[in-house]
């Protein structure tokens, strides 16, 4: 347990850490995994393209080759994954938070190519996203992080 | 009304002391002087209302009669009249508005308002507040200049008569003696004065003390109760010994709420959230919905009610830090209006408002009924059922306590002894039938009685499998009992604080200590949001949605932040974006997403027999 800490926990309360360290885990091997394919992918689809004779024409470029440019707006959402699967193998709250707002650039990314250019590699990346969505939300694991959230709320005037 | 009665003795021993926030104009009185300082006005239905006895004509004895009542009349009083004003004073509009502004100058500068109330809650609620203010312009309210005047009046009176009442009733209910501490404040000004939900004219609240005959005969304190707003039940009782319950020797510490005068336990900030609840068929959608996906699906589904999901949040502020009257405080309480059994006419008889009635439809504007009664003119729970109020009535008194769980115990046996009876009988009748079931077993003819008498068989066999359960859970519930018994003859008290569900806390340090700049965003950012809404509808028509989907998007991200609620809204944004995502992938893939379901569930059952096996 040295070394390891889950910031902005309370004192008092059972470590969260001792009993939930290998969903946390898990998610952030599962995020690593979808960065390296994410990059990995990217980086094949980009040297595929014969960049100099594109540049060298005068007209615009294929569909296809439009479709692998797009591939670019996944980058921040890839960045996000990978210092959030970081986070997270590192045991930090703000893990989360990264990793939940990487899957929604994501999703929201794909949707928004979807809308455009209808890309085929749209699809894997947004079904990844929604399972690692569903998954960062499950009940348990998001108490994880966040105990703070089962509190109670003001009292409310009738 | 002063005489010496044996239930004053009990009262003043035991009543409270009051702690008064800072800026607060008014503080309990007789009402005996404010009656006589009222008019009595009459509203029938769809007339005018008529002032049937003018200032200066009403007592305390005459206000029973109630001139012009019939069908749907509302009866109430009116403090705050011009044409109240003695001869001398100005009767001019203008002079009152000075003197509203002059006496709300005043407040202010006395109280602090703090972290605004708009910077502890949502952007809806601010929206929702917003408009709930509109709406005070078509509603029925209490003048602006009703305060000042009240104040004026409230304060002449004090001058001719300095004077701190309350009026007390002794009551006895279900082995609980109840002091029940009745506070008259001539005027609630905690719209006006303290950005509160409403204004009115007269408030009664109420303090209750609960005692119980000790073993000695010596009455002794057990619970308190204090009112706050319309809430009743367990949480807001506290027993004597919690530490909550601060003292001054016997007298209980009341912190008062400015304006509004809810009574707490503890000093400080209360966020308290006028609830708009969504229509019944809505709210019970969504309650399904959410039970769903918690329960089902075991996702986050956040911990807030659906169905009412609109608050106007108010902050009741009750630091203690202004005027404190009772026991050593800085003034002391006059003698106790006594209200002795049968209730004098004033308080049985008079079913009208003690002050102006604003038809509110909301209420909130509205003076209140009197101690005995509900604005509806129904008798109000606090004074026929006081033990019953505070959710003290499932609560035996500690002399009773042994004895309650003693003879639940005893009843448990008795019920015990008719189940064993029972359940003899039917497993005499269940063995009978099977005896039948297998000489028919195997006879042709008698197939259709077979199946009859296996049926009745899983009938009463499920029948007896009930009855032994409930037997068992008695045994376990009897044993219970009897230690508990044990526990509270030996005088042991179980944990002060277990009847308590909610308690209402005030504001932390830490949320008091928010940043001038959330601050400044919650005043501004409704109003900013509406006008970047027309200038987009203006000036960005070839672009609206996805603008307006980009502001939004701003303004909740930069609201969240501020109030650190951007977890919750990523989830929740993210549930949305993977819902909308799913229903792509659904339509693109329905049919191998149905092959891939399928195989996952052969794989699964395969998996699982083969698990099975290997053991």
């Amino acid at each position: 347990m040295a070394g390891v800490r889950l910031a902005g926990r309370e004192q008092g309360r059972p470590d969260p850490v001792a009993t939930s360290r290998r969903p946390v885990r898990a998610i952030g091997l599962m995020l690593m995994l979808e960065a390296a394919g994410s990059l990995a992918f990217g980086a094949y689809e980009l040297l595929r393209v014969d960049w100099r004779r594109i540049v060298s024409m005068r007209t615009l470029p294929s569909r296809d080759v439009i479709e692998t440019l797009a591939l670019l707006m996944f980058a921040p959402a890839v960045v996000l994954t990978l210092l959030a699967a970081l986070g997270l193998l590192l045991l930090r709250r703000r893990g989360w938070l990264l990793a939940a707002i990487s899957q929604g650039m994501a999703v929201a990314t794909g949707l928004w190519l979807y809308a455009t250019y209808e890309p085929l590699y749209v699809y894997p990346i947004m079904a990844y996203a929604v399972l690692m969505i569903l998954y960062l939300n499950v009940h348990d694991v998001r108490a994880v992080f966040y105990p703070g959230d089962q509190k109670r709320g003001p009292r409310r005037m009738s | 009304m002063n005489a010496p009665y044996p239930d004053e003795t009990l009262l003043r021993r035991f009543e409270p002391v009051l702690r008064c926030t800072k800026g607060d104009r008014f503080f309990p009185i007789d009402v005996e002087p404010y009656v006589q300082a009222c008019s009595l006005w009459a509203q029938r239905p769809g007339e005018e209302p008529v002032r049937v006895v003018p200032s200066g004509e009403l007592t305390l004895e005459t206000l029973p009669q109630q001139p012009l009542d019939g069908s749907g009349a509302v009866h109430f009083l009116k403090f705050t009249d011009p044409q109240n004003l003695p001869e001398g004073e100005s009767r001019g509009v203008g002079a009152l508005r000075e003197r509203a502004v002059r006496g709300l100058r005043e407040t202010r500068k006395a109280f602090r308002a703090g972290r605004g109330r708009l910077a502890r809650v949502g952007y809806v609620s601010r929206f929702v507040d917003a408009l709930y203010s509109i709406t005070l312009l078509a509603r029925g309210r209490v003048p602006g200049e009703a305060a000042g005047m009240a104040a004026v009046a409230y304060r002449r009176a004090m001058e001719e008569r300095e004077c701190y009442a309350y009026h007390g009733r002794v009551t006895r209910q279900e082995g609980w003696t109840v002091l029940q501490y009745w506070l008259f404040y001539p005027f609630n000004d905690w719209r006006s004065g303290f950005f509160g939900a409403n204004d009115h004219e007269a408030d009664w609240e109420k303090v209750h003390v609960y005692l119980a005959a000790a073993e000695d005969g010596e009455m002794r304190p057990e619970w308190v109760a204090y009112a706050s707003h319309n809430y009743a039940g367990d949480n807001l009782r506290r027993r004597w010994d919690d530490p909550e319950v601060e003292k001054v020797g016997e007298h209980p510490v009341v912190y008062v709420a400015a304006g509004s005068h809810a009574s707490y336990y503890a000093p400080g900030e209360y966020l308290t959230e006028l609830d708009l609840p969504l229509p019944r068929p809505l709210a019970r959608f969504f309650r399904g919905a959410r039970g769903f996906w918690r329960e089902r699906l075991g996702q986050y589904a956040g911990a807030a009610g659906v169905a009412a999901p609109f608050h106007i949040p108010f902050v009741d502020y009750a630091r203690g830090d202004g005027l404190a009257i009772g026991e050593g405080g800085d003034r002391a309480w006059d003698s106790p209006r006594v209200i002795s059994e049968p209730a004098p006419a004033w308080v049985s008889g008079y079913r009208g408002l003690w002050g102006l009635y604003a038809r509110d439809p909301f209420e909130g504007e509205d003076a209140p009924a009197g101690p005995m009664y509900n604005r509806d003119k129904t008798v109000a729970r606090a004074w026929y059922d006081p033990v019953g109020w505070a959710g003290l009535d499932k609560v035996p008194t500690p002399a009773e306590a042994a004895a309650a769980a003693l003879g639940r115990r005893e009843d448990l046996e008795t019920r015990r002894e008719e189940l064993r009876t029972e359940i003899g009988e039917k497993a005499n009748r269940l063995r009978k039938l099977g005896a039948e079931a297998a000489a028919v077993r195997g006879r042709s003819h008698l197939d259709a009685r077979g199946r009859e008498t296996k049926r009745h068989i899983a009938e009463l066999s499920e029948e007896l499998g009930r009855l032994r359960a409930r037997l068992a859970a008695d045994e376990a519930v009897s044993g219970s009992l009897s230690e508990y018994a044990g526990r509270m003859e030996a005088g042991e008290r179980g944990p002060a604080r277990a009847h308590i569900s909610r308690a209402h806390r005030p504001a932390s340090e830490t949320e008091l200590r928010f940043s001038r700049v959330a601050e400044a965003w919650a005043a501004v950012s409704v109003s900013l949001m509406l006008v970047i809404f027309v200038a987009i509808a203006i000036f960005e028509q070839v672009h609206l949605i996805s603008m307006l989907v980009v502001s939004i998007a701003f303004f909740a991200f930069a609201e969240a932040a501020f109030r650190g609620r951007l977890v919750n809204l990523v989830g929740s944004v993210n549930i949305v974006l993977a819902a909308g995502a799913s229903l792509v992938l659904l339509y693109e893939f329905f049919w191998p997403l149905v092959v891939a379901a399928v195989l996952v569930v052969s794989l699964y059952v395969l998996w699982d027999n083969l698990r099975e096996l290997r053991r």
